[in-house]
């Protein structure tokens, strides 16, 4: 078996929402990220700008006022470091908070090029730091270049981080748990209609219903209706099949009683005519029932069914077998004449009627058609006809499988079952032509 | 008349088999399409009976193949099931009549001969040539209304001609069509029965020879 329409759903949505919350996530941690470094590199300058502003000129480069512009400089380990190196006598200076705490500072480099902020993070020694390095020509009195270093310890910042993220992936891990939930919802409920139909299925199954409930949303309204009409078809159909089981065993035993009747008796020659008559009889019988039972009747699905290609079909098959009477057929039939049902039913109630109009005109059969409110087809014949008084006969003879006569042929009694299943009329006129009209209306 | 048979139920074959030899015709009978086939393609046949459902090559089948390969000779089409897809598909394949199963054998012979008459031109069974009248369907000979007694043989000759009127009928065509298979075909008794035929059949005289191609029957319209 499959996996339910519900898992998948669920599935895919899952995957889906997880992907895109987490895609979502990366990208937010990342900017947050982003914008506290950058929020560091500019609290790094503000100090750099600052403490130059208060470097006081000395021979060997510049010395500052022991009350510095930012307090943590001058407290140890503070967190707030800074240094300052004079590239050519490689004199420095140290901030009193970094004069404790030993502070890496980058070395001092000539390739550093004067006026540029060079900003890094570096382990060091144990403790994550920010370092930003600023070259600087001083020109008074003498042209001295000077590095200005600071460093602050990333911690406050890292956080900052940690507490964002912290609030971030909670906030999306709950925005994922409520989609889903409300998916499960959403699915269980639109999917509850197709779980009402399983169950209702169910209960046709074991017949505690008949037929299924009338209440279903639009999407599953035609399924269910065909359901309904394809149980029904099937029990009208079971229904022909055990009657005409009941029939054919029903109408076989008589002959097999008079058979056996007669071996028993054994009275000679006579049997053989007697024997013979049951089998005839035995034999109209098999065949009337087996074609009773394998009528389709109006089917499910409704196949269109052109009768005019049928009756066509039929006109020249049959003009091919009874070549031999010349018989003029004239078709008045429309381009297409669409009924609903099975061809081969169709074939069989026109093939009856038409063989028999063959067999019993005189030398011109008209097949007319129309479709108005209802499908109508007429066979007319130039024959004796059939008088009035023995019309509804004709109709009803062989209609039950008993009152079957040898040689009567069983074409009419199938006919007259296949009009019924159909809903169909059949009923016989005096024809224009001289003979019978057996008219057809569905 | 030379028929062939193509029925895969032995039981009913044989019985075929056995009425229409009864019946003065000659036969081959095949238990499946392609054995079918293969008669049909090697002989020239009056007509055949073919049942629908074969093995090995449907009735249908080999109906349109035949069909398609230009031999004319009429066929009935038997079906077991009797309804008209079948029969109408059938004589759309190219089969002239059909009998639905199970039926009688006097009318499968009645459909039989209608079918070969029906190729030869006639519409009625009987068949009449000056004073001479013969019934196919009874196989009676009438000659200024008196009955005639025919063999068998000699009415088999006398049927072949009538139904291929105005055309030479060769010795050997005739051997063919009214004899089995193994028939020795230097025999000169065609030439013996052509010969009495037409003692018992005086005064009419309806058998021309055609020298050196075989004989031939003139209906003269009277």
């Amino acid at each position: 078996m499959k996996s339910g329409i519900q898992t998948r759903l669920i599935l895919t949505t899952t995957i889906v929402l997880s992907v895109f919350l987490s895609l979502t996530g990366m990208v937010l941690d990342r900017s947050f990220s982003a914008s506290i470094f950058a929020g560091a590199e500019s609290q790094l300058r503000q100090v750099v700008y600052s403490l130059m502003g208060v470097a006081e000129e000395h021979p060997d480069g510049v010395r500052f006022a022991s009350e510095l512009p930012h307090p943590s400089l001058n407290q140890p380990e503070s967190g707030l470091y800074a240094a300052v190196y004079n590239l050519d006598t490689s004199e420095g200076w140290r901030s009193p908070s970094a004069r404790t705490t030993v502070v890496g500072f980058p070395e001092p480099s000539a390739n550093l090029t004067p006026g540029d902020f060079v900003f890094s993070e570096a382990d060091d020694g144990g403790v994550d730091r920010f370092f930003l390095s600023y070259t600087v020509i001083w020109e008074d009195p003498e042209q001295f270049k000077l590095t200005f270093h600071v460093a602050t310890d990333q911690a406050p910042f890292a956080a900052a981080i940690r507490g964002f993220r912290r609030n971030l992936y909670l906030g999306l891990g709950l925005v994922t748990l409520l989609f889903v939930g409300a998916q499960l919802v959403a699915i269980r409920w639109g999917l509850r209609p197709l779980r009402t139909m399983a169950d209702e299925v169910r209960d046709l199954e074991e017949g505690k219903r008949d037929k299924l409930s009338a209440l279903y949303p639009s999407e599953l309204h035609g399924l269910a209706q065909n359901l309904d009409r394809f149980v029904q078809h099937e029990q009208r159909s079971r229904t022909r099949y055990r009657n005409a089981l009941d029939d054919l065993a029903h109408s076989l035993k008589t002959p097999l009683a008079v058979i056996r009747n007669a071996l028993g008796e054994h009275n000679g020659t006579s049997d053989r005519q007697l024997v013979q008559e049951q089998l005839e009889r035995m034999e109209s019988t098999v065949m009337h029932q087996l074609t009773r039972a394998s009528i389709s009747g109006p089917t499910v699905v409704g196949h269109p069914v052109d009768l005019t290609r049928v009756l066509q079909r039929l006109v020249r098959a049959l003009q091919t077998a009874y070549a031999d009477r010349h018989i003029e057929v004239s078709l008045d039939l429309p381009e297409r004449l669409i009924v609903r049902g099975d061809e081969r039913d169709f074939m069989e109630i026109f093939g009856n009627l038409l063989e028999n109009a063959f067999k019993y005109t005189g030398r011109a059969i008209r097949v007319s058609g129309s479709k108005t409110t209802e499908t109508v087809v007429g066979i007319d014949d130039d024959g004796p006809g059939i008088s009035a008084n023995m019309r509804a006969e004709v109709l009803n003879r062989g209609t039950r499988a008993d009152e079957i006569q040898p040689g009567q042929g069983i074409g009419l009694a199938v006919v007259a079952e296949l009009v019924k299943v159909y809903g169909g009329k059949l009923s016989i006129q005096q024809s224009d032509l001289g003979g019978a009209r057996v008219e057809f209306r569905i | 008349m030379r028929i062939l048979i193509v029925e895969d139920e032995e039981a009913l074959r044989e019985q075929l088999v056995r009425h229409l030899r009864g019946a003065g015709f000659v036969d081959d009978a095949a238990c499946d399409g392609e054995e079918g086939l293969y008669y049909g393609r090697e002989y020239p046949y009056d007509a055949a009976v073919i049942d629908i459902g074969l093995p090995k090559m449907d009735g249908m089948a080999l109906i349109s193949v035949l069909r398609k390969e230009e031999r004319r000779f009429p066929v009935l089409i038997l079906t077991a099931r009797g309804n008209w897809q079948d029969k109408v598909s059938g004589l759309e394949a190219g089969a002239d009549d059909y009998l639905t199963k199970p039926f009688h054998m006097e009318e499968l012979m009645a459909r039989l001969n209608a079918l070969v008459r029906r190729a030869a031109g006639y519409a009625s069974p009987v068949i009449s040539q000056g004073s001479l009248k013969i019934d196919t369907g009874k196989k009676e000979v009438r000659v200024e209304d008196r009955p005639v007694e025919l063999t068998a043989y000699e009415y088999k000759v006398l049927e072949y001609l009538m139904l291929n009127p105005s055309r030479v009928v060769s010795k050997s065509e005739l051997t063919e069509h009214l004899y089995e298979q193994d028939f020795d075909r230097d025999s000169n008794v065609i030439e013996v029965f052509v010969g009495r035929l037409r003692k018992k059949l005086d005064p009419s005289a309806p058998i021309r020879t055609v020298r050196g191609q075989g004989y031939r029957i003139n209906l003269e319209t009277s």
